[in-house]
């Protein structure tokens, strides 16, 4: 029987030995009976020889090695009874650790949603992302690879079970009446096989798909059930899409996505239809668009890999001078590491930050559980004087904090429910895979150690404190409110510093943040991004002459400029912080290089009356205007970082630059300048102003611009009036992703605004949790000094001196604690000095500002508790004591 | 009241007698104690406080079973019986008792003569 069962069968066992010593007692009083002597005698005699029957029970149990286990129930009992019994201090304590706990935990579910869990498919450690290194520039620069370089990639490595290649797009297809655009991935035919992922319904694609003609589509397992009413005979199935005709391959199974993050791609396509046409992008050496992943073969490591690519990547080199030439090494990492890279540092500091709370709510509820066990002095004193142990008593306290801590847990739980769906909301959609952070077994599990460690913890100092109490001294003392001595005063002290010096961490952290973020929002992004509404349109490329698109376009936004209510409209691409860019080569006149010298920057497109809109200022010669047309003269307008990059001394109007954009279009045509624009922030207002060269929208159509419209309308109502003025041209042509300039801009610093405000959450659960221990601890020591204060007030102090008294411990306290917080804040921030935009980690202004908060806040937590001990009544006090 | 000498028993010899009893067959507790004080003529007095403490260790470590059934005079009595472990274990203890009381009685017969 093992000791489990023999506890749940205790009642039993104790019948049993009742019944066995009952027998062997009734057959000694029988055989009494027999020699002669009167029952009555008889069971007295036995009764004095048997001795202590409770005693002889106790005996019998203690060798069936289950005793401990009963006395640990027994302690369990006599804790939850004394917590009971003192709700108001349970409750909060379980409250306190449940603010800690329940933000420990969130935090650890977003971490380990994002960071820890594998990724969903077969044998995850063994898949990596692979790149090529540009050598012209600094540092690690990943650029993607063509199609070209993966085939040869593909063909000639020797260290790869697989590898695949993916690149977004968009599909155009008609759903319930209305064209729609689609998240489309163009994936190589194994991208399936090597994830180790097969479809739910029809067959994976084949190698026999990525050849021209045979356009074949995968379904993710959503798209399938919303628009196809879940067919089980979709297999095979033709559907239209751009205006062509797909089969339907198979139906991806329901979890599946790939690649993981947003915009989810609805359906994949076999790369077929990029090898049509008559210069298909799949034989184009220049058109370095892919994500490619791959599979190790089994054995192999990540630098093994990397140094067998990185030999193809340099024959590729030399090969191919023209578009290859930098690119002389391979990338390589592990595909968890890479996709979760950026985010890394955020959620480390959010962790690291959280965990300070933890501390700070251990510190906090350990202050209580001292106070509280110091009037509990007379317990232990008895307890240890009928011959408890040491161990045992410690072993009470420890319980009754683990019993604590596991309510506190329980409790966090409940609130970690809560905050998750809260925290998702306000968190920026980059970090992949954070919109799977749930309460899971295994954050069950870290919720179940943080619980036993915060327990022992808070529990520790004052169970080893308080065991320590001489019986004699404390039951002599314990008729008064009794003092629990200098060390313990010295360790509730360093408690309260503690709490205090975390407390100023977090809240310079947060100060620091929030700085930044105002720095951040302070950034001019040399356009006006207010009131201007924008918004996409797909029109088919295909299918039309560029004459044909790009009146579109002309009619479109003369239709919108004519709306009541709107100031200018016009259109052009990328918009800032739309995460859109395109990099393209070119060169000077009169400044001849090799083509794979070639520079490049950034490439933007512009319609006439597109920088008056976005009130882009100009700064020299004209903007694009109705005679830069498609079969205008061909020109360029380029930025004041250009200007200054490439024309120093000289005067860029009038230069001529050739562009290699738009290859199918043009014969590269040689491109006069005839304007300088405001530079603008593109990627981030974190970053620098980039060089940039537009080119008007009619002489490259390479791409659909977004509409933009200065408006003082409704942003609502004016997409709903693009929108109709769209399909009033053209009713094929879906209308998507309207927005406003504001929007994105708000969206490009959304990192940062979810820092800041996540850390100062923390820093003023923090600045309350100090405020409560300085308040509990003064409080606390002004009961435990009252007969002291009576005697100074009976001979004669005044009351401003016991005020000053209390209130001066309090400052002491919290100066101490601040001193050390601006110590520890001086390495800690250097962590997050990665995050910080045009503030230095040791930023003055928020150290001292932070430390006058710390102490007005500790002023007002000292004065109650000096009040209360100014008014007391001496003679009163005197004689209650 | 009995007058005789009673001896206290050394450290684990109680076990053995306990187990020396039980061999002779499935026995109750009281008739334990009856039966030790029987063979020892009276001599060793089994009180209840040490049997059944020792009766519930050994039973613990399995040297002993224990199955209740009725007695003779028809009432309900736990009745103890010597497992193969047990048997083992008293085999080995006895010969080390032997050896010891053996060894101990030379030192002492020594000593008695040799000083006194």
């Amino acid at each position: 029987m093992s000791w489990i069962e023999r506890l749940f069968s205790r009642t039993r066992l104790e019948i049993d030995l009742d019944k066995e010593l009952r027998f062997h007692f009734e057959s000694q009083v029988a055989d009494k009976v027999r020699s002669g002597i009167p029952e009555s005698e008889s069971r007295r005699l036995t009764r004095l020889e048997f001795g202590g029957l409770e005693q002889i029970k106790e005996d019998c149990r203690e060798r069936r090695g289950t005793l401990w286990l009963e006395s640990i129930v027994h302690d369990v009992r006599y804790a939850v009874r004394l917590l009971l019994r003192s709700p108001g201090f349970t409750i909060t304590c379980v409250l306190i650790l449940a603010i800690g706990v329940g933000a420990t935990t969130a935090i650890f579910s977003l971490v380990n949603a994002v960071l820890l869990r594998p990724l969903p498919f077969a044998q995850p450690d063994r898949l990596i992302w692979v790149s090529q290194q540009d050598h012209s520039l600094p540092g690690v620069a990943p650029e993607s690879l063509s199609y070209p370089d993966y085939f040869d990639w593909r063909a000639q490595n020797h260290t790869l079970e697989g590898i695949a290649s993916y690149v977004n797009g968009t599909a155009t297809m008609e759903l319930q009446g209305q064209s729609q655009r689609l998240q489309a991935e163009s994936v190589s035919s194994n991208l399936f096989r090597v994830l180790g992922v097969a479809p739910a319904l029809g067959r994976d694609f084949s190698w026999e798909d990525e050849k021209p003609g045979n356009r074949v589509v995968m379904l993710s397992y959503a798209f399938w059930q919303s628009q196809f009413a879940a067919d089980p005979a979709i297999a095979g199935k033709a559907i239209t899409m751009d205006g062509h005709t797909y089969t339907v391959a198979g139906v991806m199974p329901k979890a599946f996505e790939f690649p993981i993050g947003n915009p989810a791609p609805v359906l994949w396509k076999s790369i077929a239809e990029d090898a049509e046409g008559k210069s298909p992008t799949t034989q184009e050496r220049g058109f370095d668009v892919l994500g490619v992943i791959a599979r190790l073969r089994p054995g192999v490591t990540v630098e093994q890999a990397k140094a067998d690519l990185s030999l193809i990547a340099a024959k590729l080199a030399g090969q191919y001078p023209d578009n290859n030439k930098q690119y002389t090494s391979a990338l390589v990492e592990p595909e968890l590491t890479h996709m979760i890279g950026d985010t890394r540092p955020a959620l480390r500091m959010l962790f690291g930050a959280v965990s300070m709370v933890l501390l700070l709510v251990c510190a906090n509820v350990a202050g209580l559980l001292l106070a509280r066990g110091s009037r509990r002095g007379a317990e232990f004193a008895l307890r240890s004087a009928i011959g408890a142990s040491r161990a045992a008593i410690i072993r009470q306290l420890l319980l009754e904090s683990l019993l604590l801590s596991f309510c506190g847990g329980a409790a966090g739980i409940a609130l970690a429910f809560g905050l998750i769906p809260v925290m998702l909301k306000l968190m920026p959609v980059e970090i992949p895979r954070v919109e799977h952070a749930s309460i899971d077994g295994g954050v069950l599990i870290f919720v179940l150690v943080v619980s036993i460690v915060t327990g022992l913890l808070f529990g520790a100092f004052p169970a080893w404190r308080l065991s320590r109490t001489a019986p004699a001294s404390a039951l002599r003392e314990s008729g008064r409110s009794m003092s629990g001595g200098r060390a313990q005063h010295r360790l509730h002290n360093g408690l309260v510093v503690t709490q205090t010096a975390i407390g100023m961490v977090l809240l310079i952290g947060a100060g620091l943040l929030m700085r930044s973020f105002v720095r951040i929002l302070d950034v001019q992004p040399g356009f006006d991004p207010r009131h201007v509404v924008t918004t996409r349109i797909a029109v088919p490329f295909e299918g039309a002459t560029h004459n044909q698109h790009y009146l579109f376009y002309q009619q479109l936004v003369e239709r919108i400029a004519a709306l009541p209510g709107v100031q200018s409209a016009s259109a052009g691409w990328p918009l800032p912080m739309s995460s859109s860019s395109a990099t393209v080569n070119f060169n000077i006149q009169g400044r001849p290089v090799a083509k794979g010298d070639e520079p490049s920057e950034s490439l933007g497109l512009a319609m006439p009356g597109f920088f008056e809109t976005m009130k882009i200022p100009l700064i020299a010669g004209r903007p694009f205007g109705a005679q830069d047309g498609l079969t205008g003269q061909p020109t360029i307008i380029v930025n004041q970082a250009f200007a200054k990059k490439y024309f120093p001394n000289q005067n860029p109007i009038g230069q001529h630059i050739q562009v290699r954009a738009g290859d199918d279009i043009f014969e590269h045509p040689v491109r006069e300048v005839v304007g300088v624009v405001g530079d603008i922030k593109h990627k981030g207002l974190t970053t620098d102003f980039d060089p940039q060269y537009y080119l008007p929208y009619a002489q490259a159509l390479i791409t659909n611009p977004d509409v933009v419209v200065r408006t003082n309308e409704d942003p609502v109502a004016m997409q709903t009036a693009i929108g109709a003025a769209a399909r009033d041209l053209d009713k094929r042509v879906p209308v998507y992703r309207a927005s406003t300039l504001e929007e994105y801009l708000y969206q490009s610093a959304a990192q940062p605004r979810f820092q800041a405000f996540l850390l100062s959450c923390f820093a003023v659960i923090a600045l309350v949790l100090a405020a409560i221990g300085l308040y509990g601890l003064l409080s606390y020591m002004v009961v435990q000094r009252t007969l002291e204060i009576g005697l100074r007030m009976a001979l004669g102090a005044q009351r401003v001196d016991v005020l000053r008294m209390i209130a001066q411990r309090g400052l002491m306290l919290s100066l101490v604690g601040v001193g050390v917080g601006i110590a520890v804040s001086a390495v800690l921030t250097r962590l997050i000095s990665g995050m910080l935009f045009e503030v230095r980690p040791t930023d003055p202004v928020i150290y001292a500002g932070t430390a006058a908060l710390l102490l007005v806040v500790s002023v007002a937590a000292s004065s109650a508790p000096a009040l209360r001990a100014a008014r007391l009544d001496p003679m009163q006090t005197l004689r209650e004591q | 009241m009995k007058t005789e000498a009673r001896f206290d028993l050394p450290q684990g010899t109680l076990d053995l007698l306990i187990m020396r009893v039980v061999t002779l067959g499935p026995i109750h507790g009281y008739a334990i104690a009856q039966r030790i004080q029987q063979m020892s003529r009276e001599a060793l007095q089994v009180q209840q406080g040490s049997l059944y403490p020792a009766l519930h260790r050994l039973e613990y470590k399995k040297f002993l079973a224990a199955r209740w059934q009725p007695t003779e005079t028809g009432r309900e009595a736990k009745f103890y019986e010597l497992t193969a472990r047990g048997r083992t274990y008293l085999k080995a203890e006895t010969e080390n008792w032997k050896r010891l009381t053996d060894v101990v009685g030379l030192v002492l017969k020594g000593t008695v003569e040799g000083v006194l």
